[in-house]
């Protein structure tokens, strides 16, 4: 477990002062008018902006909003097809990524980018063209004064990913980085390490380091940033001082125009618990990263379960869905004992489980549509050949219901948004006709109108009889469907809410393992 | 002690204590086997085999493969043996099968650096274009004649073992230290282990890549020279089936396929198991004949053992990582809304 | 408009086995212009008999191309499948029809086993094949020293209606190895389009893990793809065995190439997830043919390589320019200048 960062203001200034600007109001990076597409997709439809040194620039916007695009262009990753990049004044002409690096900017990616199979050493001084011996003592020299003890020849990938952000960090202040771009940087920390490194970030904000955080986490903005910008569908909605905007503004730059509608609430039936036996019951189940969790699912009920990242719940699905060994305990759908069975035979029984990570675990993004849909009840559609005449039908009829925005049924479901991607998972869930569908993070990266939309469906089938157990990390999401929500800590379950207590206070305290309330509920 | 530790722990180090294990084993066998001057015989047999397995390491060291270095030996050393019967100094033989190898390494470096080609497909592409040059350049003929004062060059040595041999081991150490020590050695590791990773902090791939295949093919044009010292002749299909021994010598040496991970010095060892097996099978009273049989047999074995314990490795951390968040019982205190935990 | 869509997407799908169709017409147009003789039928249908070998390993090794693997060890199976004919027949006395229905088994097995290391243990499917090339290689080496005979040599005299099927013709035009051909490349189009085992190869193909998410048993699809390989080498081992009337334990020793470059031409990507029998059938023909009109005009045999391989490269590097954005976004750009 990383220690806390302990940062010393006195020393970080010794070494950033070698290069810190005189005029603390400098601006390091504009942006004027980028213009970017891939083939037909324009990603950027004219992009400004301002990062001045002691800045710290939040810069938020849903998945496919060109964050990630923008960033690569300022970085020379890519080329922009119009529009200029000044760097303190000077305008960047056809650059590579190196040269972005010389002039004094640094990207920290989401995923760290290391080199596995290389030391901690040699992942950070990689990449230089220095004296290497000269290096090498900047290097001790650098980590002394921010006092981190770290074992330099470890292999990287032993490193936990805030040990290697981390590293990704010292490679850009080594480059003496006027300008800081982090890329979602607390989506994969633990609370402690969120906090050490809001601490960094302040002291690189007094030493007139610029950084750019890109984020989703709109409170986290309030807490680290000083100026804001909303970025959606390629171009900037809102920018400006932290200071003027509140959460709502914040919010409504998000949204696309043509969801003016007030948020819904949904009059959703409380199942009748007194009556109801559970359809789904987890006993003393314990598994890699995951301790004694008992809890029930009943029928027509979404059960939220809540926590943040690391908790566990994300193991203890997949273990109950097949994919990893069970060590202890039971799982009974039905009052039938399916513990330790594989996928096919879990789903066969009636569970369902719309995976984390949908780019990587959901779709097949060079397949079309049909195929993605009737993946899942292939063995219940025909007994050896493939029926077409069925395929089509209920990817059809897969289509209408869930609404998904499609051209035809041969379509990639790689040019489909993420929302419309999302909805064809769910729909290739709903046809193995499951009796209990563990959704994991299931609005990720997803614009709002198409979140409304699984909402809804969600909804509807709660009201047919389905059941869900919803893990999420937007608490929001768990206080707007839930029926019920159990929170998880550590791989432990640590209370089971009722709809009336479900609230953000309750819910975050119980997440971080602070609650302080009554434990049980049902 | 601890130097021990780290040292086993390295990949080569299985196929070295391979290597010597087979060498006792034999030896327990049939004694002739350890006699020096077989030994010197065995280290000269796998010169050829070294080379080529050291520029295949470099291509894989980037993730890529190259199938062509079987061809490229073949027109490299049909051009020089023939230069060389003709009349030619042996430098200058050795100069143009140099060019040789620089212009195919090129053309599959441009293919797959710049083109974005699959390497596989590129180099077997490569690889027919430069048989079937081969065979317009001899016209299908075998290359023969080569004057005895070239061929007796790979004769001299020193203790027996030959100059060849020993400018190859001391080339492999400068190379090896190159890669693994020098700056811009490690960009060959560096983009086979992460190539988004080496894109991201700067480090130029296409040019990478590109020197890696250059490199390999000199590599084969260089063999190709010792090659025709060696054996005398040059048949039309002298140097089939090299890359393929090249690859396994390097997986044999503990290089992966990936990219990233092996080095050198493995290579050689699995170089020179690889050549050993022929004259072991003899001296074990077996026929030659099944020396694909063993190699066949050694490759696989070699290679699924590493990967399950790659598998079990990964599977291991990963456990021990997860149990770890679980194991503590935490306590955890508000205090004037700062949130403290403390670990048992 | 959307109906306009659909139809021009339609079109692209099959564009590339379009591609391969016309590339043969204009084969046959040039070599038959070139060579009146080639296009008599008979010895246009005939030619087949020269290159069954890489049209049916192709039609069936595409499975394991679209799982993401290679196989390199097809060409040994071929070889090995010959040699075991040869010594169960002559040595041990069995049944000609029997030994053949033994070494599939065998082919099958050996495709198993490699198979069984790559898609239950995560081995890379490169190196497992290159090993089991030389084990299987060495193996029907060790088998053919059983029988005593040289391996050049080869054993021969096999009865009258085992090395006669393969060399009929029907109507007196048609090669029973080409019927032998189209009744394979019908059955693994029907296995691989039409059945869900297909469907499931190609799910596994485009993203393992989510195919396991899916309930599909990857690893045994994947090991699966190695047997229908192997099961392919061997039949060509007994048609090979059967023509040539000879067994010998080399056969198939220089088919990997071709097989590979007959895969890749028909559209298969080396990454997984896309490809076709139809592709790599007529590929296989288009390689085929191509080899047998130039030997027919002229070209010493070895050459042959050459314009398999330049073609090989020209139509990979095209296909990767058209999908490399920079480099199209460049050819664009020099375009509209010049115009």
């Amino acid at each position: 477990m990383l220690p806390n960062l302990i940062v010393e203001a006195r020393v970080m200034e010794e070494n950033i002062s070698k290069n810190s600007i005189n005029n603390p109001n400098n601006t390091i990076l504009s942006v004027r008018n980028i213009y970017k597409s891939f083939a037909k997709n324009q990603v950027l439809k004219g992009i400004n902006l301002d990062v001045s040194s002691g800045e710290v620039l939040a810069v938020i916007g849903g998945n496919g909003a060109g964050k990630s695009t923008l960033m690569k262009i300022i970085m020379c990753i890519y080329q922009q097809d119009i529009g200029d990049i000044y760097v303190e004044g000077k305008k960047v002409l056809n650059s590579k990524p190196s040269d972005a690096m010389d002039l004094g900017m640094y990207l920290v990616p989401q995923e760290p980018m290391l080199f596995p199979n290389m030391s901690v050493e040699e992942n950070i001084l990689i990449g230089f063209n220095e004296n290497p011996k000269e290096l090498d003592k900047r290097l001790m020299d650098l980590l002394k004064q921010i006092g981190w003890k770290l074992d330099l020849n470890r292999k990287a990938m032993s490193l936990s990913i805030a040990e290697q952000q981390l590293v990704e960090l010292l490679r850009g202040l080594l480059r003496n980085a006027k300008l800081l771009i982090l890329d979602e940087p607390t989506s994969a920390l633990t609370f402690d390490e969120v906090e050490s490194l809001f601490k960094i970030i302040s002291n690189l904000k007094k030493k007139n380091i610029g950084i750019i955080y890109i984020t989703h986490r709109l409170a986290e903005v309030f807490t680290i940033a000083t100026n804001v910008a909303i970025m959606r569908d390629g171009i900037i909605t809102l920018n400006g001082q932290i200071k003027d905007f509140t959460r709502e503004m914040l919010v409504q730059g998000l949204l696309p125009t043509d969801t003016g509608k007030k948020e819904q609430r949904f009059n959703s039936k409380v199942p009748d618990y007194k009556n109801l036996k559970p359809i789904f019951s987890l006993k003393n189940f314990s598994g890699y990263g995951f301790k004694d969790v008992s809890f029930d699912v009943y029928p027509g009920e979404i059960l939220g379960l809540a926590g943040v990242v690391g908790a566990g719940r994300t193991e203890l699905a997949i273990t109950i869905f097949g994919k990893d060994v069970v060590l202890r305990g039971k799982v009974y759908l039905e009052e039938e004992d399916i513990t330790g069975m594989s996928t096919a035979q879990v789903m066969e029984k009636g569970i369902s489980y719309i995976p984390e990570d949908r780019r990587q675990d959901g779709i097949f993004k060079i397949g079309d549509i049909t195929m993605n849909i009737t993946c899942g009840c292939l063995d219940h559609l025909s007994k050896f050949f493939i029926n077409s005449k069925a395929e089509k039908q209920i990817t059809d009829k897969s289509i209408s219901d869930l609404r998904i925005k499609v051209t035809g049924q041969d379509q990639l479901i790689g040019s489909l948004s993420g929302g419309n991607q999302q909805k064809v998972v769910i729909a290739r869930t709903l046809l193995t006709h499951p009796k209990l569908i563990i959704l994991d993070e299931p609005t990720r990266g997803i614009d709002a109108s198409a979140r409304g939309d699984v909402y809804a469906i969600m909804n509807k089938l709660k009201e047919q009889g389905f059941s869900f157990l919803l893990i999420s990390s937007d608490m929001e999401e768990i206080i707007k469907l839930s029926d019920r929500a159990v929170t998880m800590f550590q791989g432990r379950i640590n209370h089971i809410f009722n709809k009336v207590d479900i609230n953000q206070n309750n819910l975050m305290s119980a997440a971080f393992g602070a609650y302080e309330g009554e434990k049980e509920g049902v | 002690m601890d130097f021990m530790k780290k040292m086993t722990k390295r990949r080569e180090f299985s196929s070295i204590i391979f290597l010597f294990a087979l060498y006792a084993i034999v030896g327990i066998v049939n004694p002739a086997f350890l006699k020096l001057d077989n030994i010197m015989l065995c280290l000269n047999g796998a010169t050829v085999y070294t080379i080529c397995a050291i520029g295949m390491a470099l291509v894989i060291f980037t993730g890529e493969i190259d199938a062509s270095i079987g061809a490229t030996l073949g027109l490299s050393a049909a051009v020089a043996a023939s230069m060389i019967r003709d009349g030619s100094s042996s430098i200058l033989a050795l100069l143009i099968a140099i060019c040789i190898g620089l212009v195919i390494g090129s053309i599959n470096g441009f293919g797959v650096a710049v083109l974005k080609i699959p390497s596989i497909i590129m180099t077997i592409g490569v690889n027919g274009i430069v048989r079937g040059i081969s065979y317009v350049y001899t016209g299908g003929a075998w290359v023969e004649n080569v004057p005895r004062h070239f061929k007796e060059v790979s004769q001299m040595g020193m203790f027996g073992l030959s100059w060849f041999y020993i400018g190859t081991i001391v080339i492999m150490i400068l190379i090896h230290f190159y890669v693994t020590k020098k700056r811009h050695g490690r960009y060959f590791q560096a983009v086979g282990d992460n190539e988004d990773g080496a894109i991201h902090i700067g480090i130029p791939v296409t040019a990478t890549k590109m020197i890696s295949f250059i490199l390999c093919a000199v590599c084969a044009s260089v063999a190709s020279v010792i090659f025709v010292s060696r054996i005398g002749f040059v048949t039309p299909t002298s140097g089939n089936g090299y890359e393929m021994k090249a690859i396994a010598a390097c997986v044999i040496g503990g290089i992966s396929l990936s990219g990233g991970i092996g080095n050198m010095i493995g290579a050689t060892f699995g170089a020179l198991i690889m050549a050993s097996i022929s004259r072991i099978l003899v001296f074990l009273g077996l026929s030659s004949n099944y020396d694909n049989t063993i190699t066949g047999i050694l490759l696989i074995t070699i290679v699924v053992i590493d990967a399950v314990i790659q598998k079990c490795n990964i599977e291991k951390a990963r456990r021990e990582r997860l149990a770890a968040k679980t194991a503590a019982v935490v306590e955890c205190e508000l205090e004037g809304g700062n949130k403290t935990c403390n670990r048992n | 408009m959307q109906q306009k869509l659909k139809k021009n997407y339609k079109k692209l799908k099959f564009r590339w086995e379009y591609f391969l169709v016309l590339l043969l017409i204009v084969e046959v147009v040039i070599f038959g212009t070139l060579n009146p003789r080639f296009l008599k039928p008979q010895v246009l249908f005939g030619s087949v008999n020269d290159f069954i070998s890489i049209c049916i390993i192709a039609t069936f090794m595409c499975f394991v191309f679209i799982t993401g693997g290679i196989d390199l060890q097809a060409g040994s199976i071929v070889g090995l499948t010959s040699i075991i004919i040869g010594v169960m027949w002559k040595y041990v006395g069995v049944n000609i029809y029997l030994a053949c229905l033994i070494a599939i088994i065998i082919g099958c097995l050996c495709g198993a086993l490699s198979g069984f290391f790559i898609g239950f243990t995560g081995v890379q499917p490169m190196v497992v094949t290159l090993g089991g090339s030389f084990l299987y290689s060495g193996l029907a080496i060790a088998v053919s020293n059983i029988s005593k005979t040289a391996a050049y040599l080869g054993i021969s005299g096999f009865p009258e209606h085992f090395t006669a099927f393969t060399k009929k013709r029907f109507f007196g035009v048609v090669p029973a190895q080409f019927l032998i051909f189209l009744a394979l490349v019908v059955i693994a189009y029907i296995i691989l389009h039409r059945t869900k085992y297909g469907r499931k190869v190609f799910l596994c193909g485009i993203n393992q893990n989510a195919a396991g998410f899916t309930g599909i048993n990857t690893k045994l699809i994947i090991m699966s793809t190695y047997i229908f390989s192997g099961m392919a080498a061997s039949i060509t081992g007994i048609i090979m065995t059967s023509y040539l009337g000879s067994s010998k334990s080399d056969f198939g020793g220089d088919l990997t190439m071709p097989i590979i470059t007959a895969v890749v031409l028909g559209g298969t990507s080396t990454l997984g997830g896309k490809g076709g029998v139809v592709g790599s059938a007529l590929a296989a023909i288009v390689i085929g043919i191509m080899r047998f009109g130039l030997s027919m005009n002229g070209m010493p045999n070895q050459y042959l390589d050459i314009p398999v391989g330049i073609m090989l490269v020209i139509v990979v590097a095209g296909s990767c320019i058209s999908k490399n954005q920079k480099i199209s976004a460049l050819l664009h750009h020099y375009i509209n200048i010049k115009n």
